[in-house]
């Protein structure tokens, strides 16, 4: 199964209902020029990825903002639009006090099956202890937690609330908690890699083409930057395909990270089955 | 003189995609009521044009070739980055370059209601940035 492990469905029409609520997202997200997306059409673009699932993610900054982002019930109803396709990862802002209740309705009652939190856009540091509740409670429940890592390309969101190395207690204080630290905590993304040789329960994805088309860009951050050895030998297993949509299209990500030199048994881990073990549908090899 | 404009919507099915488009053009002009002038067909984006050719698979297909040994798709283009302006990421650098190449719109002959073609001319939407949703107008002109 190939898995696209980040994505933001901030356009997608089923969730965008009249044009206030579409302008809202934009300006609050970033995507600024784009257009509404029919769902039956994001369908077409996985498929012309060759995409089976896209976990997509909520977000929760109503602690200073009129309403979610994408809230949890609107995750909960793209995914029961086509349960086949997608996963729903919840939000809830931890500077608001019912929190914990928020993400526990949305374990409990609308099943979704991870966290995103972008630190950056709530202006808080990894070790802020407004997040142990949530963290516990992740960890407790099995589900994974989705960290912007480095870079947010999001309005007003700081990147050094999201070095990857200021989430090393998170990483230490829950070892059952499965993160994943996304756009390879680019620029910071040797820090990342000491993460994910360093803590087995430390993931990282793929959705980072900033400069260049993506496959220079990925030649560059893992042939050039790095020996494509690390990759390959070192934490093969970590590094999980993800596009940032709309950010980047599926197809151009797809496309790119399709033309670095690894082995094939690399290139299946990366697009689907360690996105299977990070989601807790598959046991780890801990061999 | 009249004027009708006719903006009609389309569906890109791959990222390289010639989509016939005679028969709605010739519908458009039959309904417009205009007997004698021009029809103008023209796309509303910069990653697609609009061309003219013999509607054969074998041609679409030189085509198709001919583009992508003149615009590659792997090649250091400078629309390649980060556009703050969307907060998305350009990369789609082959298909404005294409569309350059195919021009955004064509021209045609109306006489006696008719829209007039050469018999092996058939008039293509030609997607370079696809799948993507479009539109194109119709513009016909004359008495």
């Amino acid at each position: 199964m190939i898995i696209d492990i980040h994505a933001h469905p901030v356009l997608y029409d089923v969730i965008n209902p009249d044009d206030e609520i579409l302008s809202f997202r934009k300006q609050q997200f970033g995507v600024f020029k784009s257009g509404r997306v029919p769902l039956d059409f994001a369908l077409r673009l996985m498929d012309n990825a060759g995409i089976d699932r896209t976990v997509i993610m909520g977000a929760d900054y109503s602690a200073d903002s009129p309403r979610p982002l994408v809230s949890n019930e609107e995750i909960r109803k793209i995914v029961d639009a086509a349960p086949d396709r997608f996963t729903g990862f919840a939000s809830a802002d931890p500077r608001k006090a019912d929190a914990a209740e928020t993400l526990e309705k949305a374990f409990t009652e609308l099943s979704l099956s991870g966290l995103y939190l972008n630190l950056s856009r709530l202006h808080m540091f990894p070790d802020d202890p407004r997040l142990e509740p949530l963290m516990k409670f992740c960890q407790d429940m099995d589900r994974p937690v989705m960290f912007n890592g480095g870079y947010s390309w999001t309005p007003d969101s700081p990147a050094k609330y999201s070095e990857p190395v200021r989430f090393e207690d998170i990483a230490c204080s829950f070892p059952r908690l499965r993160i994943c630290l996304a756009h390879l905590g680019w620029p910071w993304h040797m820090e990342t890699i000491m993460m994910l040789m360093k803590y087995p329960n430390v993931y990282t994805d793929t959705s980072l083409i900033y400069m260049g088309t993506p496959a220079r860009y990925y030649e560059q951050i893992f042939c050039r930057e790095m020996d494509i050895d690390w990759l390959q030998n070192s934490f093969a297993d970590k590094v999980m395909f993800g596009s940032d949509l709309p950010r980047w299209r599926q197809v151009r990500a797809m496309e790119g990270l399709k033309e670095l030199p690894v082995r094939k048994d690399v290139l299946d881990r990366i697009l689907g089955s360690n996105a299977e073990v990070f989601l807790g549908w598959r046991k780890k090899d801990e061999r | 003189m009249n004027v009708k404009l006719y903006e009609k919507h389309i569906e890109s099915r791959k990222e390289f995609d010639l989509i016939l488009i005679t028969d709605e053009v010739r519908s458009a002009v039959a309904e417009s009521g205009i007997k004698n002038g021009m029809c103008a067909v023209i796309t509303q984006h910069t990653t697609t044009g609009i061309i003219v050719n013999e509607g054969l698979p074998c041609v679409e297909k030189d085509i198709e070739i001919l583009l992508e040994r003149l615009v590659p798709h792997d090649y250091p283009y400078v629309h390649t980055h980060m556009l703050p302006s969307y907060g998305t990421c350009s990369g789609n650098s082959p298909g404005h370059l294409k569309s350059l190449i195919a021009g955004n719109h064509c021209l045609f002959p109306v006489i006696d209601g008719r829209l007039v073609l050469g018999h092996a001319q058939d008039i293509y939407f030609a997607e370079f940035d696809g799948l993507l949703r479009r539109r194109y107008y119709i513009h016909i002109m004359g008495e």
